[in-house]
């Protein structure tokens, strides 16, 4: 049984990145790729990864046999029969994932896949392998000993919810779960911000990830599922932009890792696109050079320039990136508020809360609630003109913070920490007693 | 924050001839033309040069009056320019390049080959006609000489790469 002193376990699985640690850390312990790598079919489990050990330090204890878990998940509807003592064929133990699985996947052998789409988990079995190596190469830790706090993306199906539950509680027998919505992690990141006074769980979220961009209301804890809005700019168009302007202009260099680099080394966010270009016009500090290895290990020095700050532009002028999604991300901020029920707008215009690796954007935040005063305040005037009244005004308000890059972990990390924690999970005894749906419902609870 | 629009635009009314429904700005030039001495420090032209590198990437822009227009064929005429010179084009060879682009026979708004018809009415009569080709040749010459000087700025041997990227975007999905 868990002891009063072990921990949570805290894992944040995103599209394209896992966030992984103990509660009442800062920070997560690992982030790394929500990837696998699995043998193909084809190619012989016995001659394998000799050719890749020695590229990782990390491979020993990645090769290393465990024994407590028990994974034949060809028929999921059966795994309650299962018993974590059974054995797992030594071929099905021939995987990677994270890092690992990408080095992997440069050979002929193996083949790279993403469980997780769109904030959602579509492979249940390369995502319980995923889980499974998270548990015990990574966290290395007796899941019967710990609590684990997992994190869901809104509006994610009930079925999903049984899905996880089954999984961690009969493959690897977890003392207790609990499934908090990201949104909600995120606000409750954000109280580390000295602008956030009142602690509370109601506010907009931003959370700009890999593929995607979710702007999420929440009141009181309860994400308006009706209003929540998503956009398709996030970081790996961003990547593939800055990829792009370095090809038209003949960079020596222009893969996407250089372009990955790039990004989050040199760009920000501007106030005004021409006068941005003017600086650099004015001031040749504005550009730089950067040093990279290509794969053939030679070093080449490519240029950078305007990218710095074009990149991040497209989520307020997507046109310069896209012919197909062209809304700047303040008016869908304010679209999504609007279509929130009026009692809470205030509220809601007034805690703007960043969260995820798109939004580390030099003044991100700034921009954002600069753009956004000024749709605002024209609908403001307008209805003042209206009116003829003066209206009492409608204070905006975007919050950056020190916690935004892995706020979502952070929020768990914070929330799982609590006394009170362990008395909103559903434990394994619950689960054996009552079934797999108990999990449909978890209560919300705030940090004292 | 959509493309950018002309400043001229405000002051439309009070000084510039419009001919066919473009805006005929005073310019600071000392190429041979029909253009009224600009005034003040900022021309048409610089505004071409200032705003060209942010419109050519929108596709969409709505013209609010003949300024844009002027606007308009301007960052078209730069993008011609920088689709005739390459990486190897040294700054001498570049001014012979630009100022034949700049003096060759070119479509004004009405000729048949003019690419940009559906949105410029055609000078009123051949005056009008004659007067707004050379206009558009001391613009365009100017505009050249200018570009070829940012081009140019640190090095006579090598375009800048930077501005030269730009030749592969179309603002509005144009070229003249
Ligand atoms: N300092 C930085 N500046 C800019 N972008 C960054 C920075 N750090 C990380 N990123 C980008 O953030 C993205 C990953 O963000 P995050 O980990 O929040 O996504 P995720 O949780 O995997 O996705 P989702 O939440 O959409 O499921 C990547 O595109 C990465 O390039
Ligand atoms: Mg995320």
């Amino acid at each position: 049984m868990s002891s009063i002193n072990t921990p949570a376990v805290v894992m944040d699985n995103g599209t394209g990145f896992t966030k992984l640690g103990f509660a009442g850390n800062d920070s997560p312990s690992w982030v790394f790729p929500t990837a696998i790598a699995t043998r193909n079919s084809n190619s012989s489990s016995t001659t394998n990864t000799s050719s890749i050990l020695n590229k990782s330090s990390d491979l020993s204890s990645i090769n290393s046999p465990y024994t407590s878990s028990d994974t034949s998940f060809l028929n999921r509807n059966k795994i309650s029969n299962n018993s974590i003592h059974g054995n797992r064929e030594m071929s099905d133990l021939d995987f990677y994932i994270g890092d690992l699985a990408i080095d992997a996947s440069k050979g002929p052998s193996y083949s790279l896949n993403y469980p997780i789409k769109h904030g959602q988990i579509e492979n249940w079995d390369q995502m319980e392998r995923f889980w499974e190596n998270s548990i015990f190469k990574y966290l290395k830790c007796q899941p019967e000993d710990h609590y684990f706090l997992l994190t869901e993306p809104p509006l994610n199906p009930p079925e999903n919810r049984e899905n996880t539950a089954e999984i961690m509680f009969e493959s690897f027998n977890c003392a207790g779960l609990y499934i908090a919505v990201q949104a909600v992690l995120a606000l409750a990141a954000s109280w580390t911000s000295s602008k956030v006074i009142d602690r509370s769980l109601t506010g907009t979220v931003i959370d700009s990830g890999d593929g995607v961009t979710h702007v999420i209301p929440v009141a009181e804890g309860y994400v308006i599922g009706s209003a929540i809005k998503n956009i398709p700019i996030a970081g790996r168009d961003i990547t593939s932009f800055i990829q792009t302007l370095l090809r038209e202009r003949g960079e020596l260099d222009s893969s996407l890792k250089t372009a990955e680099e790039i990004k989050q080394k040199f760009c920000y966010v501007c106030p005004d696109i021409v006068k941005e270009f003017r600086k650099f016009d004015n001031d040749s500090e504005m550009f730089a050079k950067y040093i990279v290895e290509t794969v053939s290990h030679r070093k080449v020095e490519i240029d950078i320039g305007y990218e710095r700050f074009l990149a991040p532009e497209i989520f307020f002028n997507p046109e310069i990136a896209s012919s197909d999604f062209l809304t700047p991300l303040p008016i869908i901020v304010d679209q999504v508020i609007q279509a929130s029920p009026i009692d809470v707008r205030k509220n809601l215009y007034k805690n703007i809360v960043l969260s995820g690796g798109s939004t580390m954007f030099k003044d991100f935040g700034r921009r954002l609630q600069r753009d956004l005063k000024t749709i605002v305040n024209e609908r403001v005037e307008a209805s003042e003109r209206l009116s003829g009244s003066k209206s009492s005004g409608v204070q905006v308000q975007v919050i950056s913070h020190k916690r935004q890059r892995n706020a979502v972990w952070f929020g768990g990390s914070l929330m799982a920490q609590t006394s009170e924690f362990r008395s909103y999970c559903h434990t394994k005894r619950d689960y054996d007693e009552y079934g797999p749906n108990i999990v449909r419902n978890f209560s919300l609870f705030s940090v004292p | 924050m959509p493309a950018y629009h002309s400043t001229f635009l405000a002051e439309e009314d009070t000084n510039a001839r419009i001919i066919g429904n473009m805006a005929i700005l005073p310019l600071k030039t000392t190429f041979k033309g029909p253009a009224l001495p600009c005034m003040e420090s900022y021309d048409i032209i610089d505004e071409i040069i200032d705003l060209f590198r942010a419109n050519t990437f929108f596709k969409n822009f709505e013209i609010k009056g003949a300024s844009d227009r002027t606007l308009i064929y301007g960052i078209l005429f730069l993008s011609q320019c920088l689709n005739s010179i390459n990486y190897n084009t040294n700054k001498n060879e570049a001014i012979k390049i630009l100022t034949n682009l700049s003096l060759d026979d070119f479509a004004i708004p009405g000729d048949i080959g003019f690419p940009l018809n559906s949105l410029y009415l055609p000078p009123n009569n051949r005056n009008d006609s004659v007067f707004l080709r050379q206009y558009l040749s001391q613009f365009r010459q100017e505009l050249s000489s200018r570009l070829i000087g940012r081009l140019y700025q640190s090095n006579n041997n090598v375009p800048s790469k930077f501005w030269l990227a730009f030749g592969r975007k179309k603002f509005m999905n144009k070229a003249l």
